[in-house]
């Protein structure tokens, strides 16, 4: 056989890249411990609980399996005076790593999807209904005012004035509000957000609050949630959407009952 | 090149329109790392504006005076260079490379055939996929620049003209190169299966097939299946741009103070066709990967590749379940949340056979005898970021987690690691591997491990540090994610990302000088079978001719992994060897 140049060589090159996959495991895991979601605000911290699962476990998998790697490149170099082996199949293995495989991932999935099936299940019938309509590059948020009712949206009536398309002859419309860019909503109570774009889709995303969804043109989509801190946060456009994708940004403002009440009726005198 | 192999041809009939597979697989080749350069730097100037938003580049200027005006960096100039490198990465560098180059290549040598079952439609690929990428090129310089819809192209935002500038030629362009690339694509899984069926020596069972000529058969079948969905979806998207009709365009769509007359379609129709093939397409480009690397592994650990058949069972029921997870990219889509959950299953599901492979990888490095040479150093590499990437899908295959995750850095993190990082490091295996059977030279060993070793570290240096920006919350394609207060303190990791990018672009630069320089004077291979190989492909000259073979094609007796058999005194036997001697 050829024992070319670079068949003999490069056995250091073996204990570096051992040392450099151990050293880029723990560099990379402490970090992990310095990086974290952003502060909870919402009631959906079975969805953090899981998250911190599953990095608990596929940590310690990451770690265990390149630790070995490294192992076995630095203990099995070519000059280590192992003999050789010619073992190549193993049934009883095989199904091993199989099935514990599974066994791992099974209540992975099915804890995820009890989550899912809470967070995706109907919003409350008290629940706050609040729309959000998506446009390059602002989002507006429409309340329905004093009757609870929102007027129909007729996009044949979009323009600059009347940017949700709203009917002034429709009595539902006529006490609705709008604020652009800002989202007020009061604490503890379930506020359900109803989504639409009226040009390309667009993503609502509540990083200290775990809910994102698309905005979806010729379609609603909707998130629920119940905020529990009060504060102010930032909303974010997490699905391209255009030149201006990145500066498509509102504000949320959680309040007090009360807060949230004289709130309201300012706009609602502001408004009439 | 070789002296005499292709003596007979004209040059054209030589190097152009070549029916000889070998030639067809460089080709390929040759035209992945165009397309990879350009690719690569598109992300080196994304990489620019995230690591220093806000700052002139006085120079830039001068080499984009529009994108760049007076220094600074354009929107929609970074719309269109992450839209543009995505794209040209994923298909043009990451399918052409593995599947079209290699495929071609190894195919007919590893089970023992003199060409491709169809030959003609093997040089008709090449010259249908040549004009997509020179229409992908081209889009650059057309008003308004190249596709800016991402590459994932989603419609409205890719339908309607106004909707973004590169929206006007520049997406046109796009969907042609595309369809241009399907239909080359298509032809050439075709061709691999059907040669792979019929055309293997006496003796080649299947189940003595090498890993990698199972990964190609498998992903020749996923590209039948997968691609036409994005050929449908490309031609419908072109019909509601140019001819008015309404298959991706709801009612109601209002832009640039224009109500649009469209009625009744779905924007989630195209996201539904472009993940059908979007996700066995990311398997397209991981399996050939995965079978270079079970390949150079045994070679240089001197072992049998560890459980062989579960490898190729792992390989069919990778190839099969990646039709049934495309869902999985549309959680938050608004996608029915029932469906939703079923995405949930058949994701994790993908993950037991992904872990076999890199137990039995592990399996096979124990107690054997490792060389490291340029060629195992970035297998062993595809092992470990295979491993990084593979353990961050568990956390976006389950839906409750991907509401948090989904389109941030996370994610980008995450195919960086598993499809473009394995896929990636697969193939410069390859190249380093089967080098010097495509050009009688070998590459640089010197350059190679310093290539490596810059490669390696960068990578984890450029796309670890994307996990903590996702945890954080930084969304992917964002401009200047300094807009929002709570992304301004990432800034730094932001910086060191962008540092890293910059080394690991620099480092290919070593790649391509090596590759170029070694092809005519690296040091001359002088044996068929340098590395000490059991593949049927290294019974061939060192400068195989057309045809392969200059006699008869050898009888294949055995697997393509005996090596260290117990009681023989070689430490290898080929699979083209009918006896062995037994000590004593």
């Amino acid at each position: 056989m050829a024992e070319n140049r670079e068949m003999r060589s490069g056995n250091s090159q073996g204990l570096f890249l051992a040392l450099s996959i151990w050293g880029i495991v723990l560099i990379s895991v402490v970090y992990f411990f310095k990086y974290d979601v952003p502060e909870l605000a919402s009631n959906r911290s079975s969805q953090d609980t899981l998250y911190y699962v599953i990095l608990g476990i596929t940590g310690v998998a990451y770690i265990l399996v390149q630790a070995v790697l490294g192992y076995y490149i630095y203990r099995y170099r070519s000059d280590s005076g192992v003999e050789g082996s010619y073992w190549h199949e193993s049934h009883k293995l095989e199904m091993t790593w199989t099935i514990a495989t599974a066994v791992i991932l099974i209540p992975i999935v099915f804890a995820g999807l009890r989550i899912w099936g809470t967070v995706k299940a109907a919003a409350p019938e008290d629940s706050i209904i609040i729309q959000a309509m998506g446009a390059q590059f602002q989002w507006d948020f429409r309340y329905p005012g004093p009757d609870g009712e929102f007027g129909a949206i007729r996009p044949e009536l979009y323009s600059l004035e009347n940017y949700m398309g709203l009917d002034p002859a429709d009595p539902a419309s006529a006490d609705d509000f709008i604020r652009t860019n800002q989202l007020v909503i009061p604490v503890d109570r379930p506020v359900r957000i109803v989504l639409m774009s009226k040009d390309v889709q667009h993503a609502f995303f509540l990083p200290n609050f775990r809910v994102k969804n698309d905005l979806v043109p010729g379609m609603r989509t909707d998130v629920w949630f119940v905020p529990t801190k009060v504060g102010e946060y930032e909303i974010a456009c997490a699905e391209l959407c255009g030149l201006g994708h990145y500066r498509m940004r509102a504000f949320l403002e959680v309040k007090t009952q009360t807060d949230y009440e004289s709130w309201l009726a300012e706009q609602h005198s502001q408004d009439n | 090149m070789s002296e005499g192999a292709h003596g007979k041809g004209s040059f054209i009939s030589t190097y152009i329109f070549s029916f000889d597979h070998k030639m067809i697989g460089k080709q390929y080749l040759t035209l992945a790392m165009m397309m990879g350069v350009v690719g690569g730097l598109l992300a080196m100037l994304v990489r620019l504006q995230l690591g220093f938003p806000g700052t002139q580049f006085q120079l830039l200027e001068k080499l984009f005076p529009v994108g760049m005006a007076s220094g600074y960096m354009t929107p929609e100039f970074y719309v269109m260079l992450f839209t543009m490198h995505g794209t040209i990465m994923v298909f043009f560098l990451l399918s052409l490379m593995p599947v079209s180059g290699f495929g071609n290549f190894l195919i007919p040598l590893q089970i023992g055939t003199r060409d491709m079952a169809f030959p003609f439609l093997n040089m008709l690929s090449f010259w249908t996929v040549v004009p997509g990428a020179i229409i992908i090129i081209v889009s650059f310089f057309v008003e308004g620049g190249a596709a800016a819809a991402g590459w994932t192209a989603y419609p409205p935002l890719s339908a309607v003209r106004s909707a973004i500038p590169g929206s006007g030629a520049g997406q046109t362009l796009w969907l042609i190169g595309m369809i241009f690339f399907v239909a080359s694509f298509t032809m050439g899984g075709l061709n691999f299966v059907v040669t792979i069926i019929n055309l293997r020596t006496k003796g080649m069972n299947m189940f003595r097939l090498p890993l990698t000529t199972w990964a190609q058969f498998v992903v020749g079948i996923l590209g039948i299946l997968a691609f036409p969905a994005l050929a449908a979806g490309a031609i419908l998207l072109l019909f509601d741009r140019s001819l008015g009709t309404s298959f991706f365009l709801p009612s109601g769509i209002f832009i640039g103070e224009t109500l649009f007359p469209h009625e009744g379609g779905a924007p989630l129709l195209w996201q539904h066709l472009f993940w059908f093939l979007g996700h066995p397409e990311v398997y397209i480009i991981m399996l050939p990967a995965m079978g270079f690397t079970s390949d150079v592994l045994a070679t240089f650990s001197r072992r049998p590749i560890f459980g062989y058949r579960s490898m190729v069972y792992a390989i069919i029921a990778i190839g099969t379940l990646s039709f049934l997870v495309w869902g999985h990219h549309m959680f938050v889509s608004g996608m029915s949340p029932i469906l939703g959950s079923i995405f949930v299953t058949t994701t994790l599901a993908i993950a037991i056979p992904s872990a076999v492979k890199v137990f039995n990888w592990l399996a096979t490095l124990w107690r054997a005898r490792i060389r490291f040479t340029t060629p195992m150093l970035f297998a062993l590499a595809v092992v470990s970021l295979f491993v990084t990437g593979g353990l961050t899908g568990v956390f976006l295959g389950t839906n409750a987690v991907d509401i948090q995750l989904h389109d941030t850095y996370f994610v980008v993190a995450h195919f960086h690691f598993i499809m473009a990082g394995a896929g990636l490091f697969g193939a410069f295996a390859a190249i380093y591997y089967w080098f010097p059977k495509m050009f009688g030279h070998f590459m640089n060993a010197k350059l190679g491990k310093v290539h490596f070793w810059f490669t390696f570290l960068a990578y984890y240096g450029t796309f670890f540090p994307m996990h903590y920006l996702g945890i954080a919350g930084m969304m992917r394609r964002i401009y200047d994610p300094n807009t929002y207060e709570y992304l301004k303190p990432l800034q730094p990791v932001s910086q060191f990302i962008t540092i890293s990018a910059f080394i690991l672009g620099a480092a290919q630069f070593i790649f391509f000088v090596n590759y170029f320089w070694s092809m005519y004077k690296g040091e001359k291979c002088t044996e068929e079978n340098p590395w000490g190989a059991n593949g049927l492909e290294w019974s061939t000259p060192v400068n195989p001719g057309h045809g392969n073979w200059p006699e008869e094609i050898p009888e294949v007796h055995r697997w393509p992994y005996d090596y260290n058999v117990p009681g023989v005194n070689e430490d290898h036997v080929p699979q083209w060897k009918a006896s062995v001697k037994v000590e004593g």
